[in-house]
């Protein structure tokens, strides 16, 4: 690999290129953007789950002043493209578009959209379109009666695990569950569209520009390159901001009729319908193992929440079935249908809540079995992929849970539930378990322009969702030309700049990384080349703005590019993963949904993190504190330690939330979401979160990609809410074996 | 959102006649009130501002009466020092409540006027008796692990959110009322109403009234008293449930003590079966945790609120406990 160690280049911690523009208020996030005369929107949800439209009359919100149109089923009246859903190929969050008929298939689907001249008015019309409803049961819940399970896909078979099960000394089998959990990102869902000439012009806060770009040229019928998609900053996403809402195809329309731009911000409850959210989960899981401890039986039964418009899955087998040496492997999951929004993806979209039953199992054994839970994990550590028999591009989980065991002082535990008491009484647990993410691969593209004074510009249509992709980016490209991170901005979240991927499946840094460092090396060779006269190219190098010649003479880079006509080096490259074909990577660049691994066709690339967690439990009271936790990762190579750790820390805290806290209650009688706001809808507070000791080990993989970075955005939620579960069973002897953990589950 | 007329009073005497008018609110922080027109919960029509009224933010010993101004702002009260040290049950009622964001702007008298945290009632949709009276009640077969035990009727069983109530409940306190026709003082017992016919009336205020000041009848009580919080969040969270326990001793023995339970009931809820249960007792963990159970023997469970009958009696033992532990 020829990275060199530069200023501010790969490996080292650079602050946030955009924390001070944060900071100080200056970033526009979708809804900042001004544009000219605008009109605001505001939506009428449906009260019902299920049923029809029976009476509809807008009158009274037409009336209100300023109210320049409503938009209903009735008056949308046109068919809007054949663009379709995310999960077959489209790029819409559901197949079922609201307001393309007078159908209910979710209590909180949008039944209307208003837009007026000022946001007051637009919202006191949308209090008065008057709606009447015909309804129909409808379940919202995985756990109502009378629902079937389908099976999702044909899963996973190694050996005969039913078998093996049957016939071994140690087993466990249990059921966990968890919650549907929605997004709530601090910013918004937003939509600000303006035409102008026929063209379109929409500022969203989007993990995917290019796609949404793609997509709302199918759903309006025009070019591509009429649509443009602006979204630099991004308020917090997690996988909720990719594919296509459905209000923003309503508001593109409607600023389309209106001859004039219309901006709407979906408010915070509304979000919980006009998105996405994680699906409630059941997952089966059965170990076996002898009685030394060495698995041979693992079977996962996963069952996923999902919609009556949409089929979708996110079973977690895939990583689960990769975990441990067994040689008896079997993996099923299926689907509940339920008359919800379309679920959508969550960070770790299908490891967090299948991690959750999984890793507990793997607690339940090793108490069943009398082991150290560490020390179990690491005796069955498989040296291959235990499903295709491949080999890691990198695997350090042994190393992780070594180092974490140290940092956590997991050697003090006393192995007894209930054992370890402090001095005021309060009960003390310690538990542990491990975390995966795939390291998937998209192709992207990107552009590095180099100026004579040694500035340099990174163009790629990828973003920064809050994650430090601004800075990573930056970072590779630094690298390469030896210029100092001062001298470098990054430019992306704009469908205007060289195609870059989703961000989602933790892939950015990884790469649209690579797309940079490619192009940048591409600017490396055309500046070599321009100083040549026949010395060796390979030999030369650049350090401190300058071109250190074979001969070690040097030449400075705005002398060389200074006289280049243009008086820039400019290039642009496109990447794709080795294992990609021509086809799919043409598809990816042009927007559409194009993954590589993690299972390649020489080696399968995961990341792995080992995670120890503290709770401290009140005697009387129950209440349950996370004082600390420790996470130790492998992620491939570190381009930034800095917003590496945030990202890990973030992850981790969000498992500490989802263990305690966060579930998106249903009401049952009525199938809907109860708690849709943030007063009821808890997530960790400050004060919920003690010590988070992040550390990354320095895991070299030379396979995955050009930079040897695998994935880091998703990998640190992973398996919190189990080690903590586990802890809880080792403070007080209760298997908890559902999220959020509540203080009644241990009463 | 509905157009609504703001106008900021210049004196109580203009607040309290405009206050009168049909669809007029008062609004003091505003912390509450503005949520609720923003869910067009509040059907007001013409907003009265009283915020800056001048004369109503004092807190002053009035002879036997520690005095509250309706306008004193949640932070500031819950750093006085003489407050801290005499009546600790009460600063911790505002500082475990809301944000410091939120303390800063709220009033004292504007608490305890804040409505339930029913998420059906917040939600604009579902059926509520307590939003449009004859709906119906959705949380009798919806979610109930947030509802009330007591003080509840078929018609809504949701419970009052705030901690500033409950902790006035443990002791002798009343409203003054101020309105055109004058001045008068209640009972705090008697300004919030349990759950009959009609939960849409949460208190006796009339329209034209405003809350002046709360009176609390001074006690040495108040030195050992303490406001036990328990949430599932660690901050910036309701009550699940909460007690707050005020204790006369003698030695270890209790001569008087004062119990009131919160997130539990449909008002603040004093314990008169709690209270009880510790006078003439000497107070350890066993006494504590019967006069916990004592205060929960009439509760009436729903579906998935009744663990906190249990968590309620420990609530109760462990504020017990911390009230003797206070000098
Ligand atoms: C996010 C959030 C979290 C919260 N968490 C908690 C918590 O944990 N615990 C807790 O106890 N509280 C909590 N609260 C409630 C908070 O304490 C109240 O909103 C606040 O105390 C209300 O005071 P205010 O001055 O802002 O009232 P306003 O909003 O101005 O008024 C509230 C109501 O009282 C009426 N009113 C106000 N003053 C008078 C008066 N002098 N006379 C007659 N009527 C009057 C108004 O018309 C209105 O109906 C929370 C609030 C929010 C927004
Ligand atoms: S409990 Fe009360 S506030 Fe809640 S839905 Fe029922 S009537 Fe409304």
């Amino acid at each position: 690999m020829d990275i060199n160690m530069g200023n501010g280049g790969i490996g080292e911690p650079v602050v946030r290129r955009d924390a001070m523009a944060k900071a100080l208020g200056l970033a526009q996030y979708a809804a900042d953007f001004p544009h000219e005369n605008t009109a605001y929107a505001a939506l009428t949800l449906s009260k019902v789950a299920r049923g029809r439209i029976s009476r509809l009359d807008t009158a009274a919100a037409e009336a209100v002043a300023g109210v320049r149109l409503v938009l209903t089923h009735r008056s949308l009246n046109e068919s809007l493209g054949d663009e379709t859903f995310v999960m077959k190929g489209g790029h819409m969050q559901s197949s079922f578009l609201p307001l393309s008929s007078d159908e209910i298939h979710y209590a909180g689907q949008i039944v209307s959209l208003t837009i007026a001249d000022t946001q007051e008015a637009a919202e006191e019309a949308a209090r008065l379109v008057a709606i009447d409803y015909t309804t129909e049961p409808a379940s919202a819940s995985i756990d109502d009666a009378g629902l079937t399970e389908e099976p999702a896909d044909s899963g996973i078979d190694v050996g005969d695990a039913e078998a093996a099960f049957a016939a071994a000394e140690v087993k466990v089998d249990a059921t966990y569950l968890t919650p549907a959990q929605h997004h709530n990102p601090i910013e918004l869902y937003a939509a600000a569209a303006a035409w102008r000439d026929g063209k379109l012009l929409i500022n969203l806060p989007s993990q995917w520009v290019m796609g949404t770009r793609a997509g709302l040229a199918k759903v309006f019928g025009i070019p591509v390159e009429d649509v443009q998609v602006e979204s630099p900053y991004v308020g917090g996403a997690f996988g909720a901001k990719a594919s296509i809402l459905p209000h923003v195809v309503l508001v593109a329309m409607a600023a389309r009729r209106l001859g004039r731009p219309v901006k709407l911000v979906v408010p915070r409850e509304a979000g919980f319908t006009v998105g996405s959210f994680r699906p409630a989960a059941r997952s089966r899981v059965r170990l076996a193992a002898t009685r030394e401890g060495k698995l041979t039986a693992v079977m996962h039964d996963e069952v996923g929440q999902s919609a009556v418009i949409d089929h979708v899955a996110f079973p977690g087998m895939e990583a689960t079935s990769k975990m441990y040496a067994s040689p008896n492997i079997r993996m099923r999951s299926a689907t509940v249908a339920t008359d919800v929004n379309t679920p959508g993806f969550m960070r770790a979209p299908a490891e967090a809540p299948s991690f959750f039953g999984f890793e507990s199992a793997m607690d339940e054994l090793a108490v069943s079995l009398g082991i150290d839970p560490v020390e179990l994990r690491i005796m069955n550590e498989p040296a291959r992929d235990p499903v295709s028999g491949l080999p890691w591009s990198s695997r350090s989980l042994v190393e992780c849970y070594r180092r974490g065991a140290a940092l956590f002082g997991w050697s003090a535990r006393n192995a007894k539930p209930g054992s370890m008491v402090a001095a005021d009484g309060t009960l003390i647990g310690y538990g542990c378990a491990t975390a995966t993410y795939p390291s998937a691969m998209a192709p992207s593209s990107a552009r590095v322009r180099l100026a004579a004074d040694g500035s340099c510009v990174v163009y790629c249509a990828a973003h920064d969702v809050g994650t430090g992709a601004y800075t990573v980016l930056g970072q590779v490209a630094a690298d390469v030309l030896g210029v100092p991170d001062e001298l470098v901005t990054v430019e992306m979240g704009h469908s205007r700049h060289p195609s870059g991927p989703v961000s989602g499946g933790s892939i950015t840094t990884g790469s649209a990384g690579s797309a940079v460092h490619m192009a940048a090396r591409a600017v490396r060779e055309r500046l070599f080349a321009t100083v040549a006269g026949g010395q060796d190219r390979t030999k030369m190098t650049l350090a401190d703005r300058h071109v250190v010649l074979p001969d070690g003479s040097r030449r400075a880079i705005s002398d060389i590019i200074g006289g280049l006509p243009g008086g820039v080096i400019e290039e642009q490259a496109d990447w794709k993963p080795t294992d990609m074909d021509d086809k799919t990577m043409r598809q990816g660049l042009a927007g559409g949904m194009a993954f590589a691994g993690p299972v390649g066709e020489t080696h399968v690339s995961f990341s792995f993190g080992a995670q120890f967690a503290e709770v401290r439990i009140d005697p009387l009271l129950r209440t349950i504190r996370v004082a600390r936790m420790v996470g130790v990762f492998a992620c491939g190579r570190i381009i930034n330690p800095r917003t590496a750790r945030s990202n890990l820390m973030g992850g981790m805290i969000w498992g500490a939330s989802s263990a305690l806290l966060e579930q998106s209650q249903v009401d049952r009688a009525r199938g809907r979401f109860a708690n849709t706001d943030l007063a009821s809808y808890h997530f960790a507070a400050n004060a919920d979160i003690g010590e988070v000791v992040v550390e990354m080990l320095d895991e070299h993989d030379s396979v995955v990609n050009a930079i040897g970075a695998k994935a880091v955005g998703e990998v640190g939620i992973v398996g919190v809410p189990a080690a903590i579960a586990n802890a809880v069973y080792h403070a007080t002897g209760v298997r908890v074996r559902k999220t959020p953990i509540l203080m009644e589950d241990l009463l | 959102m509905r157009p609504f007329l703001y106008s900021r009073a210049m004196t109580l005497e203009q607040a309290m006649s405009e206050a009168a008018q049909s669809h007029a609110a008062i609004m003091a922080g505003g912390t509450t009130l503005v949520d609720l027109m923003r869910g067009d919960l509040a059907g007001a029509e013409h907003v009265i501002d009283i915020g800056h009224l001048p004369g109503l933010a004092k807190v002053e010993l009035d002879g036997p009466v520690l005095r509250f101004g309706a306008l004193a702002r949640m932070a500031d009260v819950a750093e006085l020092p003489f407050l801290k040290q005499n009546y600790p049950a009460l600063v911790e009622s505002l500082q475990l409540a809301a944000s410091q964001q939120i303390r800063n702007a709220a009033t004292l008298g504007g608490n305890l006027l804040q409505r339930t945290r029913c998420v059906y009632f917040r939600d604009g949709v579902s059926d509520c008796n307590k939003r449009v009276p004859g709906s119906g009640c959705a949380a009798l077969d919806g979610e109930d692990r947030e509802m009330a035990l007591f003080g509840t009727s078929d018609r809504c069983v949701a419970t009052y959110p705030g901690d500033w109530g409950t902790a006035l409940a443990a002791f002798d306190t009343s409203v003054e009322i101020s309105s055109a026709s004058g001045t008068k003082t209640v009972k705090f017992a008697d300004f919030h109403v349990a759950y009959g016919d009609d939960p849409a009336r949460e208190s006796i205020l009339q329209p034209g009234e405003i809350v002046t000041a709360i009176l609390v009848q001074a006690t040495p009580a108040g030195r050992h008293s303490t406001y036990v919080k328990v949430r599932d969040r660690q901050s910036y969270a309701y009550a699940v449930t909460s007690a707050a326990v005020a204790l006369e001793l003698d030695g270890d023995r209790v001569t008087a003590a004062r119990v009131s339970v919160g997130g539990v009931a449909s008002k603040p809820w004093r314990a008169p079966a709690a209270e009880a249960a510790l006078v003439g007792k000497v107070l350890n963990e066993a006494v504590a945790l019967d006069a916990g159970k004592a205060a929960f023997a009439d509760a009436r469970p729903l579906r998935h609120n009744g663990f906190k009958i249990d968590l309620g009696a420990r609530t109760v033992a462990r504020a017990a406990m911390v009230a003797k532990g206070k000098h």
